[in-house]
């Protein structure tokens, strides 16, 4: 069970459309904010490394002190990226996965613009629903 | 996922968009209501895309992306696939469909055709150019549908010859 954890969905023209908190640890305000950064900074290797391979889920890509940055990325290039300190890469594959699926049944919304925040509060939820169970 | 509906509510509904783009709203303006209908389109191909490229590997190159949509969403939109593929190797790709699920109920009268031929178009009858219409919306999807995947183009149709179709994309270099 991850203390920290930090998820970000960052949308093709590198807009983060949404953000959250989903470690169980207490929230502090000045780590908020370190966490952002960390996964922003984390963008450009992620830019790099999604050439190189087909795959989508791309493991863990940075690191910092002992946070570890994981990327999952789409095949419309939305990256869904996470910062944690946990080892359990399994669990952060299926996380990746049904946020995916619920990703997509955002898209379908046809009042949804792409590209624009995610505010939908059920969205909010389940996302958090799916952090405690498999992170 | 995966509830279903009857494939004539979606032709109805193609109809009913056509007509209503190009008899009320943009009467008298078709290149106006193309291009609502194509922007209707791209939207929905952008969301498709998504859907459908879930389960599988990201894609390496553009033709990758091509064989994608002739095979995979092809038959998932149209429960076939694209029959015929070319491609000059320079960002042009043409895309033939010989039995065009859209338009298979789609007839031409001839002899109306004859008659209403306007002389200042000898190329294209008002037939044709009806017809030309309903090829805007899948039009837009493929645009969606690449522009999701990372590769600008336009999208152009041609149908000289019912009900074959051929779908031209020009990858914007």
């Amino acid at each position: 069970m991850a203390n920290t954890a930090c998820f970000i969905i960052v949308g093709r023209n590198d807009i983060p459309i949404y953000e959250a908190e989903v470690g169980s640890a207490a929230k502090r305000e000045d780590a908020a904010q370190l966490h952002q950064f960390i996964l922003h900074a984390a963008l450009d290797v992620v830019q790099d490394l999604a050439w190189t391979t087909s795959a989508m889920f791309l493991k863990s890509v940075d690191r910092f002190n002992d946070l570890v940055v994981s990327v999952y990325v789409t095949a419309g290039h939305t990256r869904l990226m996470l910062l944690h300190d946990s080892r359990n890469e399994d669990g952060i594959k299926s996380f990746f996965q049904e946020v995916h699926e619920l990703y997509i049944k955002i898209l379908l919304n046809p009042l949804y613009l792409p590209g624009s925040r995610i505010t939908s509060t059920h969205f909010d939820t389940k996302v958090r629903a799916l952090a405690r169970k498999y992170l | 996922m995966g509830r279903e509906v009857a494939e004539s509510c979606v032709d109805t509904m193609l109809m009913e968009m056509v007509a209503m783009y190009s008899g009320r709203f943009y009467a008298n303006k078709p290149e106006l209501a193309a291009r609502r209908i194509e922007a209707i389109g791209y939207q929905v191909g952008h969301q498709l895309s998504e859907r459908y490229t879930m389960e599988r590997p990201r894609f390496s190159d553009h033709l990758e992306a091509i064989k994608f949509i002739c095979k995979d969403f092809w038959s998932e939109v149209f429960k076939k696939q694209i029959d015929n593929l070319k491609t000059n190797h320079r960002g042009t790709f043409v895309l033939q469909d010989n039995k065009f699920r859209w338009l298979s109920r789609v007839s031409i009268d001839p002899s109306s055709d004859k008659e209403t031929e306007d002389p200042s178009t000898p190329g294209e009858s008002k037939a044709a150019q009806a017809v030309s219409m309903y090829l805007y919306f899948p039009c837009g999807i493929i645009r969606g549908v690449l522009s999701n995947l990372g590769i600008p183009c336009a999208v152009s149709a041609d149908i000289s010859s019912l009900p074959t179709c051929s779908f031209v994309i020009r990858v914007k270099a």
